[in-house]
């Protein structure tokens, strides 16, 4: 990447079908490990016109009704009238019960014994953390969020009644000397009910006065002068979600993790129970970004880090710093090895991963779903946190 | 149709303006008609293409001038007397514009009466909406109008039986070989020919009446009670007793017994599709219309015999019984009368024609070939009829029917009623069954399978089941009310409360229900050491809310709370209904009232009782039968995902793959395709209204498969119509056993395994029968042929051929027909209902057994022949090669798998094995006794001639057998796996199938 650029990043609204797929696989999560911290559950969700296709394959614990879980996420989500929604819509679901995965709570090891619990998938997932944003995220997939966020708000609380639950948002930055110099552009697409917003120009209007410009003048106000917003720049859509378009589980991994700002891995996040190392190590890893953003030894961390198949200990970790960092990249990356345990067992045992929706009480990883799953200011998330920050600094002082 | 005055002239002789109808061919889904007056008349061709379809679910109409004939398609869901309405309706547009101008009269045979008040249906009928008639009235007016009945299918009369027996074609040809014999000088002959043809007939006659009574049994089914008002007093009356003036009471589930004017209704809906063809319920009410020329499904205020309540309540004068109702006219118009034919039956009638014409074919052959070679004309000619009488495979329709028939009987004797004939052969293909769960996979009773509750709180708990309830135990202690209620007063019971003891020690003050808003159900009570108390029951949720102390008296802690909510979802997700139970205690006296704060605040929380309706103990093993006898099982169920999933898992209905589960309240909203390819893999239909059945059923047959389904409510007759096989439980609704295919009057679905069983084994039989009739008749014919063209002279006299067709004809084939059930014919995969009865292989296989029972004979005859010369001797022997042979071949024919030397011992078959000794012994006292082997022309044989013949027919036998165990094993019974398609069963049957080419209830021979 050169220094000056644009770059552009998006999101959805909980009501985009493949968002509403991740909603209801995350709250699936939820409902398994609230009641069994240890239950595995991989759910796959996939929605078409009148029809909800839930492939749920899931070990220990207490089987949620699962078509009623789904209801309430769609729910939830907005689609309480129409030809989809949460009362009527049809759902298939193909329940497989298998033997549970986790024998142990990570939490009652001993880190001696982390080693036989090794990773039971290949993957390589990046961690990402920048300094753009109080919540060390990338601008413009932050003011993305944002942008959706307020829509689903003001949606949801009646305050702008025509909306349909479906949307998106585009949020382009242009960069000096990798730093936000200004937002150029801000898109954002609403579908409307078909008796809602008669006059598109009233849409427009609500939309740019109500979302676009409150965000804007709350997380970048500074950068926000002659910004471009453009308000359904194709007119009105009066068809929406799942009856005009198909979702499914795991399609939107960018959105989930920096925008597509950094890298990030092919595996999904939603769906999953957090025993599958793409999940807890995607978190691990901006964990580890994060700190090193935090500790002031980079402005931008990427770290990247690689498991194979009945491996305990990754097999590779790589620090990018793309030129911004106060100490070399390998010297990043031995401090990193040093403060953190990027073994499974580990990642677990210090995030809690399984007992959060237990603990924090549900909707958890429903919550991570829509919005992004990372630095996520409104949610108390362990990965969030920055205590090991001081440990890669504190060696700064010896080095 | 000029009106006819009143059920005076209850007579609906279509005898004036109106065409008569006629069905031709009848297969749901399909009708070919004659119409009266259609043939030459273009106009009224046109109109009806142009009219019907649309109407009554009918979807094209092709009338043909030429021929007088109207081929119908039409929902198949709809019963085949709505078409004919539809029909009949357009004919009579038709008497009324004939009739000259005249305003177009509805063509009924009632008055009006929808556009006549009901004050006027009243007075007509001397009778009032609030007493009825009375007793002494309904007796004069019963004796006047006869029985309210429709006439039932006709039985045919014996003597139209009779003579289907004698005037036929082989009856014919032995007549005419008589005649034949007497011109040339056998009088003997000619005796024994009349002989052999009247003791043919009788016995034609004997089986074919038995089973024409068993058929035309068929339909009734102990016709149900109706409520009328008799003197002001509500009275069950016979359904043939309902007469005009009646006043009919309405509720839901009934069937409506007559025709009549609504008096009054209280949101009363109705099932008119057997009328109207329209499968949603129709509303009605008492008001007064004013076109007189309306449809009857639009005639609001009208009630129609047969139709059904689905809904609401209401009254109704009865104006029209028996063939004066509408149904009754369309049946008398239309002459449904007899039961059509079964498509296996149809199949058997074309092949027998077919093999009719081939037979006399043969023998032309024969005398053509017998004249080349120099025989005399007369000599070719008697053998030739001779021939012709034991080729001609008379017997096929008759061997299916009797089948049937006794397939029938036997099944009413597992308490299975069997409601039309092509059901039978239907079940051996029935290749998935469709289940409710509520009442048939589960006893459709409450029963308490969970409890969460310390053991200091048990008792208050027990005693507030005991007490907050409205259930009433009579004096033998029966309980009555709610099933959940009942569920949790047997857990009291069972745990050793005295409940009557109880409830006198605290008698009730009062009682506040639950409601929508409020979720919880509280009674007040005056403890026994002085005071009140309060007991809370309801939703979880809700009474832990209002819950302030543990049962022990101390404050409920979040802790509590959340131990208790968590016990609640853990039951829930088990599939049970949970319940709370709280109680407070009151010193005050009982002046608070119930909702109050001061209350709830003494609220002690008890804990949770779970309920679920149990699933049936045998059904899990019934499942596993079916799915060992390649049946799919599928569940619906109106419960949700959660208690569906529960009892799938209980029952093994995913066989140990993943469950699938398909909720949906609205499936008529989805796309069919995709529903089809749902219903592929679901195995559970979760909140599932009834209506939607009718989608399911039409799902899995769009996939190509034939489905049994059950169902009992008013709301399932559709889908029961729909299905290959509606499986009607005897306890349900009479609307249900109407349009059922079969119903399990003692209710045990293990009987419909039975049926199962029963079908594929009758199909079987019937296959077997045909098989050994067409190659005997076969071998017979190539004797003759063969003699002919290799000059042996004449191998068979025509009494010797007469005596074969008399011996190894029908009697073994009925033999057949009563093979045991093979136990491995449930471990096979169903067949596959496409394939006709006989396939192309089959036909080959049927050849090569004649052909090596011809092939014996003739060695036979040409060994005594090099003995002995050409002479009665050769003759002989080839007579009783080939008697022993086909004999042999019977036992052959039991199994199309196991012979001599391959697969297990078959179960025996009694009635064979009695049938083939009597034939066998016949047939050696015929050679045994001087003047029948005169007559016979056997003579002369020695002892080696004997054992000639013997060895031959022995070892015609082996060869056979010896074939049969060359064959691949894989090949079963019922076409399977027949026909070039062997690698493709069952894996994808929607493959290549067109709209157009979508299964129907019974697949016609025509498509």
């Amino acid at each position: 990447m050169a220094d000056d650029f644009i770059f552009t990043s998006g999101s959805l609204t909980e009501g985009h079908p493949d968002k509403l797929c991740d909603k209801i696989s995350d709250a699936l999560v939820d409902h398994f490990l609230a009641e069994d911290p240890l239950a595995s559950v991989n759910a796959e969700c996939a929605v078409a016109t009148g029809i909800l296709f839930l492939a749920l394959r899931f070990a220990g614990g207490v089987t949620p009704d699962v078509a009623a879980v789904a209801r309430e996420a769609i729910r939830k989500a907005g689609y309480t009238q129409g030809g989809f929604q949460a009362r009527s819509c049809s759902i298939m679901t193909s329940l497989a019960e298998g033997t549970p995965h986790a024998t142990q709570d990570e939490r009652a090891l001993d880190p001696a014994d982390y080693d036989a619990f090794p990773a039971q998938h290949q993957v390589t997932l990046f961690g990402f953390a920048c300094d753009q944003t109080p919540d060390y995220l990338p601008l413009p997939v932050a003011l993305a969020h944002g942008m959706v966020r307020r829509l689903d708000a003001l949606r949801g609380d009646g305050t702008l009644p025509g909306l349909m639950p479906d949307g998106q948002s585009q949020v382009s930055v242009e960069y000096r000397e990798r730093r936000p110099a200004r937002v150029a552009t801000v898109a954002l697409v609403s579908s409307v009910w078909p008796e809602g917003y008669g006059e598109l120009t009233a849409l427009r209007r609500d939309l740019e006065e109500r979302v676009v410009r409150p965000v804007l003048a709350e997380q970048a106000p500074e950068l926000a002068g002659d910004t471009q917003v453009l308000i359904n720049p194709h007119g009105h859509l009066r068809q929406g979600g799942p009856e005009l378009h198909a979702g499914l589980t795991g399609r939107k991994t960018a959105i989930d993790t920096y925008g597509e700002y950094a890298r990030h891995s092919g595996a999904a996040l939603s769906g999953k129970d957090p025993g599958r190392i793409d999940r807890a190590g995607a978190y691990a890893a901006r964990q580890a970004a994060r700190c090193v953003v935090a500790a002031g030894l980079a402005r931008e961390c990427e770290v990247q880090l690689s498991y194979g198949i009945g491996q305990a200990r990754p097999i590779g970790l790589d620090v990018e710093t793309f030129g911004t960092g106060t100490l070399p990249d390998e010297e990043i990356k031995r401090r990193l090895l040093a403060a953190f345990d990027f073994r499974p067992a580990a990642i677990l045992a210090r995030l809690g991963l399984r007992h959060l929706p237990h603990e924090q009480g549900r909707p958890f990883y429903e919550a991570l779903a829509t919005y992004g799953q990372m630095g996520r200011g409104d949610l108390a998330l362990p990965w969030e946190e920055d205590g090991l920050a001081e440990g890669i600094m504190g060696r700064l002082g010896n080095w | 149709m000029p009106h006819d005055a009143g059920y005076r002239s209850s007579s609906a002789a279509p005898g004036d303006a109106a065409a008569k109808v006629t069905i031709l061919r009848g297969f749901p889904g399909r009708l070919r008609l004659r119409i009266e007056g259609l043939k030459h008349d273009e106009a009224l061709a046109a109109r009806l293409a142009r009219a019907l379809p649309g109407a009554a679910g009918i979807r094209t109409a092709e009338a043909k001038a030429v021929t007088g004939t109207l081929l119908l398609t039409h929902d198949p869901a709809v019963a085949q007397s709505a078409p004919i309405a539809a029909v009949v309706a357009v004919l009579g547009g038709k008497a009324a514009a004939a009739a000259g101008g005249e305003a177009a009269a509805p063509e009924t045979a009632q008055e009006p009466w929808h556009v006549r008040p009901a004050e006027a249906a009243l007075a007509r009928f001397g009778t009032s909406a609030e007493t009825g008639l009375s007793e002494e009235h309904a007796r004069l007016v019963f004796r006047r109008v006869g029985p309210n009945v429709l006439v039932e299918s006709k039985t045919r009369a014996p003597v139209a039986i009779l003579l289907d027996q004698v005037v036929n074609l082989p009856t014919g040809l032995l007549l005419g070989s008589a005649v034949v014999s007497a011109a040339t000088g056998g009088v003997l002959d000619a005796g024994a020919i009349a002989i052999v043809s009247l003791v043919n007939a009788a016995i034609g006659f004997a089986t074919e009446r038995d089973a024409e009574r068993t058929i035309s049994s068929l339909s009734s089914v102990a016709a149900p009670d109706a409520a009328v008002l008799r003197g002001g007093q509500q009275r069950q009356v016979p359904l043939p007793q309902v007469v005009p003036g009646d006043v009919l009471l309405l509720s839901p589930g009934a069937m409506i017994a007559a025709d009549g004017r609504l008096l009054q209704a209280q949101s009363l809906s109705l099932d008119e599709s057997l009328l109207t063809g329209e499968s949603l319920p129709s509303g009605k009410t008492a008001e007064l219309l004013s076109e007189p020329n309306l449809p009857l499904g639009e005639r609001s205020n009208l009630v129609f015999k047969g139709t059904a309540v689905t809904g609401g309540s209401g009254r109704a004068v009865v104006t029209a019984t028996g063939q004066a109702t509408e149904i009754g006219r369309i049946q008398a118009l239309a002459g449904e009368a007899r039961p059509p034919e079964t498509p296996l039956q149809q199949q058997l009638a074309e092949m027998d024609r077919t093999l009719i014409w081939l037979s006399l074919a043969a023998c032309a052959g024969m005398v053509g070939i017998g004249l080349l070679r120099g025989y005399g004309s007369a000599q070719m000619l008697k053998s030739a009829i001779s021939l012709a009488v034991a080729a001609i495979p008379e017997g096929l329709p008759t061997v299916a029917t009797v089948t049937m028939a006794l397939g029938i009987r036997d099944m009413r004797r597992h308490k299975a009623v069997v409601r039309r004939l092509d059901a039978i052969e239907t079940l051996g293909a029935v290749g998935a069954v469709c289940f409710d769960k509520t009442g048939t996979l589960t006893e459709n009773r409450m029963v308490a399978q969970g409890l969460d509750c310390s053991e200091a709180a048990l008792p208050d708990l027990l005693r507030v089941c005991a007490l907050n309830s409205e259930v009433e135990l009579d004096a033998e202690g029966r309980a009555h009310g709610s099933s959940t209620e009942k569920a949790l007063l047997e857990l009291a019971q069972v745990r050793g409360l005295d409940i009557e003891r109880v409830r006198r020690d605290a008698p009730l003050l009062e009682t506040v229900h639950r409601s929508e808003t409020q979720r919880w159900m509280t009674t007040r009570h005056r403890a026994p050491e002085g005071g009140a108390f309060l007991t809370v029951k309801g939703s979880p949720d809700e009474v832990l809310g209002l819950c302030r102390l543990t049962a022990e008296g101390a404050p409920l802690e979040e802790a509590d709370r959340a131990r208790a909510l968590e016990a609640n979802r853990r039951m829930g997700a088990e599939g049970l209904r949970v319940l709370a139970f709280a109680q407070g205690d009151m010193r005050t006296g009982g002046e608070i009232a119930t909702d109050s704060e001061a209350e709830t605040e003494s609220l002690r929380w008890l804990g949770l009782v779970g309920l679920a309706d149990p699933v049936r103990p045998e059904m899990a093993e019934l499942m596993a039968k079916f799915h060992a006898a390649g049946i799919r099982t599928i569940m619906i169920t109106g419960d949700q995902t959660a208690t569906a999933y529960a009892i799938a898992r209980q029952l093994n209905l995913n066989q140990g793959g993943p469950v699938e589960i398909l909720e949906g309240t609205e499936l008529d909203k989805l796309d069919p395709a995709l529903l089809q390819a749902l219903a592929e893999r679901t195995q559970v239909y979760a909140r599932v209204s009834p209506a939607n059945k009718l989608q399911i059923v039409r799902a899995l047959q769009a996939g190509g498969q034939v489905i049994a389904m059950t169902g009992d409510g008013i709301n399932d007759s559709p889908a029961l119509r729909a299905a290959d096989i509606g499986l009607a439980m005897g306890s349900g609704t009479p609307a249900a056993h109407e349009v059922a295919d079969l119903v399990l009057q003692d209710d045990r679905l293990t009987t419909m395994h039975v049926a199962l069983g029963e079908g594929r084994t009758i199909y079987r039989n019937i296959r077997k029968a045909i098989r050994f009739l067409l190659s005997t008749n076969l071998s017979e014919i190539l004797v003759m042929l063969g003699a002919t063209a290799l000059r042996l002279g004449q191998p068979l006299t025509p009494m010797q051929l007469l005596w074969i067709n008399l011996v190894s004809d029908v009697f073994p084939g009925l033999g057949l027909a009563l093979e045991p059930e093979d136990r491995r014919v449930l471990t096979e995969p169903p067949r596959d209902p496409k394939t006709p009865i006989l396939s192309k292989d089959d036909f080959r296989e049927v050849a090569t057994e004649g052909a090596v029972m011809t092939a014996t004979a003739l060695a036979a005859n040409l060994l005594v022949r090099r003995l002995a010369g050409p002479g009665p001797r050769a003759s002989g022997a080839t007579f009783v090669a080939l008697t022993a042979g086909q004999l042999l071949h019977a036992l052959s024919c039991r199994s199309e798998t196991q012979s001599l030397w391959r697969g297990e011992r078959l179960p025996p078959n009694p009635t064979l094995n009695k049938t083939m000794l009597a034939l066998g012994l016949l047939t050696a006292g015929a050679l045994a006794l001087p003047w029948s082997r005169r007559l016979l022309g056997v003579t002369g044989m020695t002892a080696a001639d004997w054992l000639i013949a013997g060895a031959a027919g022995g070892a015609s036998y082996l060869v056979n057998e010896a074939i049969k165990s060359r064959r691949p094993q894989s090949v079963q019974a019922g076409g399977m796996e027949v026909g070039g398609e062997t690698d493709v069963p069952e894996t994808n049957p929607a493959a290549a199938r067109t709209p157009e080419n979508q299964p129907s209830k019974n697949r016609s021979p025509e498509t």
